[in-house]
């Protein structure tokens, strides 16, 4: 389920110190200078992020702008750019999930003003948008499974180029990543496992989108991969109950690639169920973080469960869980940042959307604000004791909500809801 | 009712009167049927026919050593699986699954020593837990609680010991269900899960029994999905006449799942059913209240994905059914019987706890279903009597049949006169409900 990729590019990753808007709260670096290491020179990690204090509050409640309500299909995931978003669809509800929803989101309310019907899919679960928005690219389930390529030269009208479609990806694409590694684009799917057929990554090469080319694949995932994350030519694998995996597809500069990447480290975090990443760089740098949601059980529709958990790259060959964040009664999907701001935003399925703030260092904390998992005898900082929650959205309705996939774009946070469609959001001032 | 045909086979050298305790006996059967759902999965009525449950068993002693076998050939007959609305598991949705080809494959040893009986039985076979399997039962159709109420086709390792009226059972098995009918079980996951169960026998008849079984990753045979916590309760009746037979079974079943040892789904059924034969005609009714959990719906509305796609499900729907059942007198040519049979079902389904996403009226059209159903039960030969239970485990010794056994008295189904049947308990061949 997830794509975030889709909004990196344009996801207000603006890294240059000279926009942060967070020059008085400082998180100005403990530290400056490269911060690389022999498993990876290529990887600066940047200062040590500078601890905060943050003063206690209740979280605001983000402001409701609109909704484009869809009930004839569950609403998957969504990708954003521009004044225009599109969201996917799931399962079947009165119809197959087989639509991919184009929307103007110029305004407050989100039009629909368009459709995709793509043929063969029960499930168009992942979308994503290209670093340069050329290209649209859409993952299917079930079988045979495959990714949907369109040219986003009209982004209101994609144009198909590809279905990219083979044995190795069935029975079904569940998430489809794009990244570029060294000026080449690549899709990283993440494989459905059938039967005792086990789950597998398939890279495939976007460099030519009408005849996209599959250069690695890989059985992994306990059971399942189900998302990954690529950045600086890092590739970071959701692989549910063993954990994180960082690969070196070309960023570390010791000849790794897509097409022959090397393992650089892994990391199990509490509860497993790893589901999917986001590797924060932020405004200073810094790049010590990254975020991990956990897909535990849920109920579609109304239960769900799961933590954000925050991991410490600090060595990238031993990565180390060293903060969470918890919604009682909610359990989190997919996220999108505000890295400007330093702000992440989680859907939360059936509790709406959290916006957190991931300024400075998230790994050290009072005593207080610590908790220890007595099973693994692990201590970490509570975000929410922290005082890191900042606001919910679409929390508190009169009906329930289900919340997929968010993104964070222009000021506005763009949520898929699969009971209601597509809220657009004020974003976390 | 009760008969017990033991196939001597004397042809193993010794003279047969000095030879130790030896038998086999060999059964198979087909049931051809034609089923209409109105509606179901299609969310319109649908008709299908074909060879249902066909199968072949075989059941051989010799001296302390036993065997068990029983080959389903469901694979070949229905790839697709048998229309059953409100039926679910192993990736089939309102179709129950086809089983696997080697649906049981056991041997085991049996002793007794002061007063006490114990068997062990090794192999592929049904974990010591909840009722009969249904096709060992009065009904073609199978109840919406099979995978609440029995757990099959695993590898297991299974000791009991009885002692007067009561038998304790304990089995350890892998908890990974089949993916296909020819899928081979993960060895290397055995031992994973385990069940008990006692069962008291009061009096002649009447079986009381409880069990507990805890099952690892059923549905990702992988491992690290969901696991489950399941108990049953089960009262079983049947007596055999002269000319007539009576049976009864009530049963409660509750099914926990649990991701991180956490309860996230409680499934429960509450089953009763009963049947009577005079004259040879069978009448059986069946009443059930079964949970069932709700999982994301394919292209085909009859499958869902194996292993799921994750931890999560659609909510839990809950499935009210009666089930009458009509048996006329079985036709016998030869070493084959016949009997023909009628049921029909109303089937009404509502939301459960919790409800998730199921809403009847979106899937199906309807709140409430039919399904009538027409065939003909064809057998040769004995059946496993209670097919779930091995060795001193089954109450009657495990080769007795509480269904219509077709194999005519007095003939010898094994060519050769060094075959030797015997018929035990009511030896009536004049009971029609027996044959």
């Amino acid at each position: 389920m997830h794509s975030l990729t889709a909004r990196r590019g344009f996801a207000a990753v603006t890294l240059s110190a000279l926009l942060c808007a967070c020059g008085n709260d400082s998180t100005a670096p403990s530290g400056s200078g490269p911060n690389t290491s022999a498993v990876c020179p290529g990887i600066n990690l940047g200062p040590a992020p500078s601890r905060l204090t943050l003063p206690p509050g209740a979280p605001a409640t983000m402001a409701i702008l609109g909704n484009g309500l869809d009930t004839v299909r569950y609403q998957a995931e969504v990708a954003a750019r521009g004044t225009i978003a599109y969201t996917t669809s799931w399962g079947v509800r009165r119809v197959q999930g087989n639509k991919v929803s184009i929307w103007d989101v110029s305004g407050n309310v989100p039009v629909l003003i368009d459709s995709l019907i793509l043929n063969g899919a029960t499930t168009t679960g992942d979308i994503a948008v290209s670093d340069d928005g050329r290209l649209l690219v859409v993952a299917t389930e079930r079988a045979p499974g495959s990714i949907f390529v369109y040219d986003l030269t009209n982004p209101r009208k994609p144009a198909l180029l590809s279905v990219y479609s083979t044995g190795n990806t069935n029975p079904g694409v569940h998430t489809a990543e794009v990244g570029r590694v060294n000026g080449k684009l690549y899709a990283f799917l993440s494989i459905d496992p059938v039967g005792t057929i086990p789950a597998r990554l398939v890279t495939v090469d976007l460099s030519a989108p009408a005849s996209p080319a599959e250069v690695f694949t890989k059985v992994i995932g306990n059971p399942y991969v189900h998302d990954t994350f690529v950045r600086n030519g890092l590739l970071f694998l959701a692989l549910w109950n063993d954990g994180v995996q960082i690969w070196d597809i070309g960023g570390c500069g010791t000849g790794a690639s897509p097409e022959s990447p090397k393992v650089l480290g892994t990391v199990k975090t509490l509860g497993g169920d790893v589901h999917n990443i986001w590797w924060y760089n932020d405004p200073n740098g810094s790049k010590r973080f990254a975020f991990v949601g956990q897909e535990g059980f849920g109920v579609v529709g109304s239960q769900s469960s799961g933590d954000i958990h925050v991991i410490d790259l600090s060595d990238l060959s031993a990565p180390k869980e060293v903060a969470f964040y918890s919604v009682p009664g909610a359990g989190t999907h997919n996220f999108s940042v505000d890295e400007t701001n330093g702000v992440l935003y989680a859907a939360y399925y059936n509790g709406g959307v959290r916006a957190i703030d991931v300024r400075g260092d998230l790994g050290t904390c009072d005593a207080s604000q610590r908790a220890l998992d007595a099973s693994s005898n692990l201590s970490r900082c509570d975000l929410r004791l922290m005082g890191r929650e900042l606001a919910t959205g679409i929390s508190n309705l009169a009906k329930p909500v289900y919340v997929w996939g968010v993104q964070y774009l222009n000021g506005s946070v763009y949520a898929s809801d699969m009971l209601n469609g597509i809220w657009k959001l004020g974003a976390v001032k | 009712m009760r008969i017990w045909i033991l196939v001597t086979v004397a042809a193993l050298a010794a003279a047969r009167d000095s030879a130790p305790a030896q038998s086999v006996s060999v059964m198979a059967q087909a049931i051809p049927v034609v089923t209409r759902a109105d509606p179901t999965a299609t969310r319109a009525a649908l008709s299908e026919g074909y060879v249902s449950q066909p199968a072949v068993m075989a059941h051989g002693e010799w001296n302390w050593l036993r065997a068990v076998a029983t080959l389903n050939l469901e694979g070949l007959t229905l790839a697709r699986g048998e229309l059953s609305t409100g039926a679910n598991g192993e990736g089939f949705v309102d179709r129950r699954h086809p089983h696997t080809y080697a649906h049981e494959l056991l041997a085991g040893a049996q002793a007794s020593v002061v007063g006490v009986v114990g068997s062990m039985f090794a192999g592929r076979g049904f974990a010591p837990f909840g009722s009969d399997d249904p096709m060992v039962r009065p009904f073609e159709k199978y109840p919406v609680n099979h995978h609440l109420s029995q757990v099959l086709e695993r590898v297991v390792a299974i000791g009991a010991l009885r002692r007067g009226p009561a038998i304790v059972e304990v089995g350890t098995f892998n908890g990974d269900e089949p993916v296909s009918p020819s899928s081979a079980p993960h060895f290397s996951r055995f031992g994973d899960s385990w069940a008990a169960r006692g069962t008291v026998l009061p009096v002649s008849g009447l079986e009381l029994s409880a069990s507990a079984a805890s099952v690892k990753s059923p549905e990702v045979a992988a491992g690290s999905g969901v696991d489950q916590r399941k108990a049953s309760v089960v009262a079983r009746f049947e007596r055999v006449g002269m000319s007539d037979w009576r049976y009864a079974m009530a049963e409660w079943a509750r099914t926990d799942e649990r991701a991180a040892g956490r309860l996230t789904t409680r499934l429960g059924s509450w089953l009763g059913e009963a049947a009577a034969c005079r004259a040879g005609v069978i009448a059986a009714a069946r009443l059930e209240r079964t949970d069932r959990p709700e999982e994301e719906a394919q292209t085909d509305p009859f499958r869902t994905p194996r292993p799921p796609i994750d931890l999560s499900n659609l909510g839990v729907s809950r499935w009210t059914t009666l089930t009458l059942s009509l048996s006329s007198p079985a036709l016998l040519w030869r070493f084959l019987s016949g009997r023909p049979f009628v049921e029909v079902a109303r089937i009404a389904a509502a939301p459960g706890d919790p409800p998730g996403l199921f809403d009847a009226n979106r899937r199906y059209g309807a709140r409430r279903m039919w399904m009538l159903s027409a065939g003909v039960r064809l057998r040769s030969g004995a059946m496993h009597a209670r097919m779930g239970r091995y060795g001193v485990a089954a109450p009657d010794g495990g080769m007795t049949m509480p269904m219509p056994m077709p194999m005519p008295m007095g003939t010898d189904s094994v060519a050769g006169e060094s075959h030797m049947m015997q018929m035990h308990q009511p030896t009536s061949s004049a009971n029609p409900c027996i044959l």
